[in-house]
């Protein structure tokens, strides 16, 4: 494994225990530079644990977390290094978005200037000087990115971003995070929408139990976990279930009528079908399926603790 | 430095500095009509006739025009360090009831420096509450002075050095309210726990503490120093009082409590799970 680049996540051996609930258990991971990584997990997996962890919020009970090398707590300028959006609910409710952002601005010695630059990149300029107790969810969704992306950071954190967003929210922030990935940035997006995230994320992370269940690039997860499957429809479903006995293939009929076929590709099921002369109606490569594939690593682990 | 400005900034812009300032302003009114009526009370004679012993010669020193003066023109110190003390304490426990604290750690994770600034901008807010009183004081006690018959007095070491000591007296509560913010979190408990324990706890403690010195044991009564109310009380009071403790034990305890609740609570923050 090479040194790790200047802007890599490294989770080391992290811990956290409380009273009686260990909430992360000897976690380890790394967080590549360039990538849209996914953190994935049940709920009270540990994830915001962890996230908080690495952003010295919370104090770990062993372990380390560095951010290109350091801890947070190190860094100097920290948001300048790293953005971070933790609760889409963490403003004064009396404060307009734009003073929430004036307020971080002045604590951390920027101009006054990024408070606007950054309510125009998410969008919210025509709210800005609304108070924050009458935003939506999807308004303070957009607040939080524009609070993380005040310093322009080369890294990004975000727990559950794309909670609250409608769809076209949803679409604008996966771009949004899309092209800071491809900037060379390094973004950690914490998230349960696992349809989204197989859309998003290059690697994921998938942790339940405050373990960790497998990261890895999204494609070698899901291909990791069986061969994928060929959806099929047919009116004379018996004979082709026989035909592709012959082939080694698994039949497993669907409550919809349809048969769901692994172990033979999309054209070995046709010729097979041509073969012995069944009528096709479709013939879908079914591509591996996120959800799928984490409720498969999760079974068992999910749930409160 | 910009960490005390974000902090004043913070305190702009929401709506709680003029609230504050609202109900400040009726209280200060208030103070203002009360120590007028007792002034007229100590200068006519018609005050704490009987009682003998310490008693009587106390009031027959706090009757000399000059601590009437010194009093006066420390005019609203009981409701302005009230004032003070809760909006320090919200000060910290905003952050904590509108969930914002994660952001202040995220930009400041040098907790401590976070809380300096806290007790920075604190005492800035009680010297803006002492330099607001002392100018209405300055304007308004002349003319009731004149209305008492007594010379004005502003000429007098005494009266300065007074209300220098009420700054003091209104950075040190500033002080002590960012403290007890941090101890207890919750805003709406710090608010009316504060509020109850300054008005009518330090009432009832006194009653405490003369019910024990009259019936326990002399002493105790010199004890009651130690209630914060009272030993800013003492360390106004214009010249030495007959039977109560010098005026710089009032400020010692004062500063004790202060160091304490500043201490104590910038260790519980730094060690705290922010979630």
């Amino acid at each position: 494994m090479s040194a790790p680049a200047s802007d890599d996540i490294v989770v080391d051996h992290l811990t956290k225990q409380y009273k009686k609930l260990r909430a992360v258990d000897d976690l380890s991971f790394t967080v590549r530079s360039g990538r849209v990584t996914g953190f994935l997990g049940p709920n009270g997996a540990g994830k915001t644990t962890t996230l908080r962890m690495l952003l010295g919020l919370v104090t770990p009970t062993a372990g380390n977390a560095t951010i290109g090398g350091q801890r947070y707590t190190e860094l100097h300028d920290p948001i300048r290094h790293v953005g971070a959006v933790l609760e889409a609910s963490s403003a004064h409710r009396g404060r307009t978005g734009r003073n929430h952002l004036r307020m971080i601005c002045r604590a951390a010695g920027l101009p006054d200037s990024r408070a606007d630059e950054t309510l125009e990149l998410v969008g919210l300029t025509p709210a800005a000087k609304r108070k924050f107790k009458g935003y939506s969810l999807g308004m303070r969704q957009r607040l939080g990115i524009a609070a993380a992306m005040l310093g322009n950071p080369r890294v990004l954190i975000l727990d559950e971003p794309a909670n609250g967003l409608d769809p076209e929210g949803i679409r604008w922030m996966r771009d949004l995070l899309k092209a800071l990935a491809a900037e060379g940035r390094t973004v950690l997006v914490s998230s349960h929408l696992l349809g989204e995230m197989q859309l998003l994320a290059d690697d994921v992370v998938i942790l339940a139990a405050g373990r960790l269940i497998r990261q890895g690039p999204v494609d070698d997860v899901l291909g990791s976990m069986g061969a994928a499957q060929v959806r099929v429809r047919t009116p004379q479903a018996a004979e082709l279930a026989d035909a592709l006995g012959k082939i080694n293939a698994t039949v497993s009929p669907q409550p919809d009528g349809s048969l769901l076929v692994s172990g033979a590709d999309s054209a070995a099921i046709g010729h097979t079908a041509f073969t012995s002369s069944v009528e096709l109606h479709e013939l879908t490569p079914e591509r591996g399926d996120l959800e799928q594939v984490f409720l498969q690593l999760t079974a068992g682990m999910a749930g409160i603790r | 430095m910009r960490l005390v400005s974000a902090e004043l900034f913070k305190l702009r812009t929401t709506s709680i500095w003029w609230i504050m300032g609202i109900i400040l302003i009726p209280l200060y009114a208030a103070s203002v009509g009360f120590n007028w009526l007792s002034s007229y009370a100590l200068t006519s004679g018609q005050a704490g006739n009987g009682g003998g012993g310490t008693r009587e010669a106390q009031v027959q020193a706090v009757s000399q025009p000059i601590n009437i003066a010194t009093n006066m023109y420390t005019t609203g110190q009981y409701m302005g360090v009230l004032i003070v003390l809760l909006l320090c304490a919200i000060i910290v426990t905003s952050e904590f009831f509108h969930l914002t604290a994660t952001t202040t750690f995220l930009v400041t994770p040098r907790r401590e420096a976070v809380i300096l600034a806290k007790l920075g901008a604190g005492m800035i807010v009680g010297l803006a509450v002492w330099a607001l009183t002392t100018v209405l004081n300055l304007i308004l006690v002349p003319i009731i002075m004149d209305a008492l018959n007594l010379p004005v007095q502003l000429g007098e070491p005494a009266v300065w050095r007074a209300i220098g000591l009420n700054l003091l007296a209104f950075m040190l509560w500033a002080v002590l309210g960012v403290g007890l913010g941090v101890l207890i979190r919750s805003q709406l408990a710090a608010t009316l726990i504060l509020a109850i324990v300054y008005t009518v706890g330090a009432a009832v403690v006194g009653i405490i503490f003369t019910l024990l010195s009259q019936n326990v044991a002399e002493w105790i009564g010199k004890l009651q120093v130690l209630v914060p109310t009272t030993a800013s009380e003492l360390m106004l009071s214009g010249t030495e009082l007959p039977g109560n403790p010098p005026r710089w034990v009032g400020a010692v305890v004062l500063i004790g409590y202060a160091a304490v609740a500043g201490v104590v609570g910038t260790l519980i923050t730094k060690r705290r799970d922010i979630s």
